[in-house]
């Protein structure tokens, strides 16, 4: 057939693919667009804070640069890039499923995130775009001239995405194992992402409710959030957080799993005391993930005796989050350690998160907190842990599944580059961010003039913001430089012992030949 | 192995052990706790804690990290087989430790809470209605005043609040405390100013626009001053309405 | 790429579908689009312009993707990759109930939770509200059930006709239903008890609505389920799926009655 029509060809089996591979990767592209445009939203940020008074922006603006910022990153580039990209790409290879069970329904999850995109984007374009941060509280959200209606739409579309993507993977997971892929055997990262999707399920909902009576109550007139009506502007935040907390360990869960497979096979090394970290680490997070969300909200003036009694179970999440440490660092106990680039990410990931797991601590007591809440402390604290951490695994994970994806191997060079200086910029950046906080620079500040002196942290800050912009900056160039100029891989560039490296080198439809048979296998099998 | 976990354990507790001897919350004048003062003392304890734990969990992954390097291509890892004794071990002494610095932290956390949240009998109390993007204070006898707390040092001072119309956050850095004020619902939180002086009030939760513009100041000034100062406004609003 | 799966694998195609784009599209200008347009720029035209192309493109997609599911299971009857031959779209059916369930326990608790915050209640501006009315309307919902459970029956025992028929009886009731409440909606409006009245305006008119969505919903996937039907093409772990989600919804107005109304 002649160039064009196979072009077509090519371009129709991509557009109108439900094969998860496929559908994984087109999660990917979106949810890399996310990240790029929120991230250079981020420097626009950092810039315009970079100095006392107005830099380059107004206020109006600089609430809309930090809703998007806030909004895209969360629901536009981690969840999806999580929940979406590595879920969809690595479950049905690493459970040895020809696909997902529901093909269909999967490519619909896909689009609707991608419609989700496209709405966060037209904020940028509408008149009067919402500027209500992505934590939407009422009244403001109800008050705002910004058009709230999208904030709603965007939280609902995405939800509805990653209900019917968590439906999808889950049945998956339970019934279309290979014979012999029994539960004690599962990858890491397959336990990680079923316990985040069971979060997903259960308190996506809630959220969705909450963001919906945000707009009934804007746009229809009832009084959900209005006192005067007999409503209460704290339910609002009740919901969201009763939502949002669970949703930090939907990002930490897959991301975890998918540090620990990096580290397994750079190591080839078991997992240490796998049951321990799947029954008590991964499970004992989920099931303390529900009873902890007032800890945002000690300085909202909810009764003292719910105040502590969260502070406690907060406290008590270090319990499962250190099981799942303790396992990571002993896998690399009498391992063969490499160091390619997605194990220097790996790496990274494991300091990155001790220091934003641990400033999670005095979050967590509210007589603390009651300094630091609402301050850039906060923001350097779940940046570390989700917007570092959280990225670092994504990136490394990119790394790791690259080959396997595209069938080339991208420069190691290059990529170490990137990581190096990604690391020297998210510690300026972040740590920086800590000490402005502590003394008392608010949150979604455009400005600061009543307290200049922070003005030459917060320079600092910028220009550790630019570090890392480059980094991020270099890593995408070693991709596309991979994807262009790469040299064709192997099936199983790492000696992985995981199901996923069994295929061919990009997978074909339908994976395998036959389903393998995984009676004698075990993806860790290392060492004998 | 477990040497090492061993060596780690009574690490933790060595250093929290300590920890735990160095609570002693500030006693200022009038027998008042000062939740600032205890606020420095809890926040230098948390710090010592989590970072003793953050340099324990980086030295052994550094350790490991530089020790078990792979030395040729084909080596593959020797991991430990675990003893079901041990599997347990592992999990249930690193629970144990975790738990108890948690509860460690956990216990002194309520105390300076309730520091935190018992007013004191001998305040001075003024009430405070937020609104876009301004703190309007109202003291006894009706006196109101815009953007500017003043205040009897040597007091401590109760402020009571609610919001006009969107949630905002009264913020006083320089007392380490802060609570929403928010429409429908009353909030309070009380500070100590000991000396005169004055101190930024400033907006910590999301309202708008002016968000960072929410700005304003506690002026302490010595009890008899501000008596004199109360005194005159009411005066003067007096001769305002005759 | 893949010459040593093409030999084997029984469909060595990539596999595509253009449905799920276009309905996603659909939904887009179905709902942020056409909302926003309405209420934010009150554009009324505009907003029911980009409903229409909403409509148009939900309803073409799905009929296209229901045809497409249909001869994907004639040609090739076997293959275990298809969700829907396995049989498990029931078990996601229940998974995604529990999603749809924890919808409505939020609207619950905000229900309860203002309700027990309101120094009065029922809050002033509340007429009072018939009570006839729902009782008739449990009897239709819990009888529509009862038919669709014998329609199941009769599928079970290979009677396609039968089945049909209680479908049919079946959609009939949830319709009547659907128009009762909608009646007593335009109803309490006329008396002046809108959204805007008070917190119980607001929670009956949100959960009733919400409720009442989801029935117009389980009457959608009858009809998908319907449709194949008359042309002698019925997927049973649909009509299973179906049903449980019409048995919950049917659970959930229990719950609203007795709570909404009753309580
Ligand atoms: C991936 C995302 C992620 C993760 C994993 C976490 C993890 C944690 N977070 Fe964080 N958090 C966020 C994302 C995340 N957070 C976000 C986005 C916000 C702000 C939202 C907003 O307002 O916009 C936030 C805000 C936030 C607050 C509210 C602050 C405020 O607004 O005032 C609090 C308060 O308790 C908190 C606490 C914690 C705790 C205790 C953990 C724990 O899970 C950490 C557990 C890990 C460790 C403790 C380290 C490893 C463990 C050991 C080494 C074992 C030994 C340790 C001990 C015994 C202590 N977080
Ligand atoms: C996963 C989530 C995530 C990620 C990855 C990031 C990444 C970054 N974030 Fe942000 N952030 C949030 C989630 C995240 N953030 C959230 C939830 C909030 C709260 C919002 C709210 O208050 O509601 C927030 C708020 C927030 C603030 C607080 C603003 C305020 O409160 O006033 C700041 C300020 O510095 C900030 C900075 C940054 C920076 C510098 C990065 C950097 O890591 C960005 C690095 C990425 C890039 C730079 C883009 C990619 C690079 C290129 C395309 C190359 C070209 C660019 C250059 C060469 C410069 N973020
Ligand atoms: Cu007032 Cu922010
Ligand atoms: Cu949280």
């Amino acid at each position: 057939m002649n160039a064009s029509s196979g072009l077509a060809k090519t371009l129709k089996e991509w557009i109108f693919t439900i094969d998860h591979k496929r559908v994984g990767i087109l999660y990917l592209v979106g949810s890399l667009a996310a990240f790029a445009i929120a991230g250079l939203m981020a420097v626009l940020i950092r810039i315009e804070l970079s100095t006392v008074g107005p830099t380059i922006t107004n206020p109006g603006t600089y609430n809309v640069w930090l809703y998007f910022h806030g909004a895209a990153m969360i629901l536009g580039f981690q969840i999806p890039a999580l929940t979406g990209f590595f879920a969809n790409y690595l479950i049905p290879l690493q459970i040895g499923a020809k696909d997902v069970a529901f093909p269909r329904l999967n490519a619909l999850s896909l689009w609707l995130f991608w419609m989700g995109i496209i709405l966060a984007l037209l904020t940028f374009v509408i008149p009067n775009p919402p500027d209500i941060m992505w934590t939407g509280y009422p009244p403001y959200s109800i008050k705002s001239p910004g058009n709230t209606a999208f904030y709603t739409f965007t939280v609902l579309i995405m939800g509805f995405a990653s209900i019917a993507g968590g439906v999808n993977l889950i049945t998956t997971i339970v019934h279309m194992r290979a014979p012999g892929m029994t539960w004690g055997k599962l990858n890491m990262f397959v336990w990680a992402t079923m316990c985040a999707f069971i979060l997903q399920l259960i308190f996506v909902p809630i959220l969705g409710a909450a963001v919906t009576m945000v707009s009934l109550d804007k746009y229809l007139g009832t009084s959900f959030f209005s006192p005067a009506n007999g409503g209460d502007v704290l339910l609002y935040q009740n919901l969201f957080w009763f939502y949002s907390h669970p949703a930090v360990y939907v990002i930490l869960l897959p991301v975890m799993g998918i540090i620990f497979d990096i580290v397994a096979t750079f190591a080839r090394n078991r997992i240490f005391n796998y049951k321990i970290a799947v029954y008590g680490g991964l499970i004992g997070i989920v099931a303390i993930s529900g009873e902890v969300w007032i800890h945002h909200l000690y300085a909202s003036g909810m009764p003292d005796w719910i105040r502590i009694g969260m502070m406690i179970s907060t406290l008590l999440i270090s319990i499962p989050v250190g099981l799942l440490m303790i396992s990571l660092l002993m896998t690399l106990y009498k391992g063969a350690i490499e160091y390619k680039t997605p194990m220097l990410y790996a790496v990274g990931f494991i300091f990155l998160f001790l220091i934003g797991g641990l400033t999670g601590i005095p979050n967590a007591i509210p007589a603390l907190d009651l300094h630091i809440q609402d301050t850039h402390f906060v923001v350097a604290h779940f940046h570390y842990v989700m917007a570092v951490a959280g990225t670092f695994a994504i990136i490394g994970g990119i790394y790791y599944l690259f080959p396997k994806m595209f069938g080339k191997m991208y420069s190691e060079t290059l990529g170490k580059l990137g990581f190096i200086i990604t690391f020297i910029g998210v510690n300026i950046t972040f740590f920086t961010m800590f000490m402005v906080g502590l003394n008392g620079m608010p949150r979604r500040y455009f400005d600061y003039s009543h307290m200049p002196a922070l003005e030459h942290l917060h320079r600092i800050i910028t220009y550790g913001a630019f570090i890392l912009g480059l980094g991020v900056l270099i890593t995408f160039i070693s991709w596309i430089h991979g994807l262009i100029a790469g040299k064709k891989a192997p099936d199983n560039p790492w000696g992985s012992r995981s199901l996923e490296w069994t295929t061919s080198t990009p997978p074909g439809p339908g994976n395998w030949p036959e389903v393998p048979d995984c009676r004698e296998f075990d993806p860790y099998g290392y060492g004998g | 192995m477990m040497r090492r976990f061993y060596q780690l354990v009574v690490l933790l507790l060595l250093v929290l052990l300590p920890a735990a001897a160095l609570a002693s919350e500030g006693e200022g004048a009038y027998g008042v706790h000062d939740p600032a003062e205890g606020f420095k003392h809890l926040w230098r304890e948390v710090m010592i804690d989590i970072t003793v734990i953050g340099i324990i969990f980086a030295l052994i992954t550094v350790y490991m990290l530089f020790k078990y390097r792979r030395k040729h291509p084909d080596q593959e890892g020797k991991p430990p087989k675990l003893s079901p004794t041990s599997v347990l071990g592992w999990a249930l002494i690193p629970v144990f430790v975790f738990m108890a610095d948690d509860f460690f932290l956990a216990a002194k956390g309520w105390t300076l809470w309730n520091n935190y949240r018992t007013v004191p009998e001998n305040h001075y109390e003024v009430q405070l209605e937020s609104q876009m993007w301004m703190w309007n204070f109202k003291y006894p006898g009706g006196v109101q005043t815009v953007n500017e707390l003043r205040v009897p040092a040597g007091k401590p001072i109760l402020v009571r609040m609610t919001s006009r119309d969107v949630i905002h956050s009264m913020y006083l850095p320089d007392f380490k405390v802060k609570e929403d004020s928010m429409p429908g619902r009353i909030t309070y939180l009380w500070f100590y100013p000991k000396e005169p002086g004055e101190h930024t009030i400033t907006c910590a939760e999301y309202c708008g626009i002016l968000h960072s513009g929410m700005a304003g100041k506690v002026i302490a000034m010595p009890e008899a001053e501000f008596d004199a100062w109360l005194g005159g406004e009411i005066a003067k609003k007096g001769g305002a309405q005759s | 790429m893949h010459e040593r799966l093409a030999e084997h694998d029984e469909h060595h195609e990539w596999e595509t579908s253009p449905w799920p784009l276009v309905l996603s599209v659909g939904v887009l200008f179905l709902g942020p689009f056409s909302f926003s347009l309405y209420f934010v720029y009150n554009k009324p035209m505009l907003a029911v312009l980009s409903l229409g192309i909403g409509v148009i493109l939900t309803v073409l997609s799905i009929a296209g993707w229901i045809r497409e599911t249909v001869k994907h299971r004639l040609e090739h009857p076997h293959v275990h990759l298809q969700g829907e031959t396995v049989g498990l779209g029931l078990d996601a059916m229940q998974l995604f109930i529990v999603a749809e369930a924890c919808l409505f326990i939020a609207f619950f608790v905000a229900y309860w939770v203002t309700r027990l915050l309101s120094p009065t209640w029922p809050p002033a501006g509340t007429p009072h509200i018939e009570m006839v009315t729902p009782i008739i309307m449990t009897v239709i919902l819990v009888s529509s059930s009862v038919t669709i459970h014998l329609g199941e029956e009769r599928l079970n025992h290979n009677d396609r006709s039968g089945f049909i028929l209680w479908l049919v009886l079946t959609m009939v009731l949830g319709a009547v239903f659907f128009g009762i409440s909608v009646n007593e909606w335009t109803h309490l409006m006329g008396e002046g008890f809108t959204f805007k009245t008070n917190i119980y305006s607001t929670a009956f008119f949100s959960i009733t609505g919400f409720h009442g969505s989801h029935v117009f919903v389980g009457l959608g996937m009858f009809l998908c389920a319907l449709i194949p039907a008359l042309f002698g093409r019925v997927n049973k772990t649909f009509v299973k799926s179906v049903s449980i989600y019409w048995h919950f919804v049917d659970i959930v107005w229990f719950f609203v009655v007795s709570q909404i109304y009753f309580w």
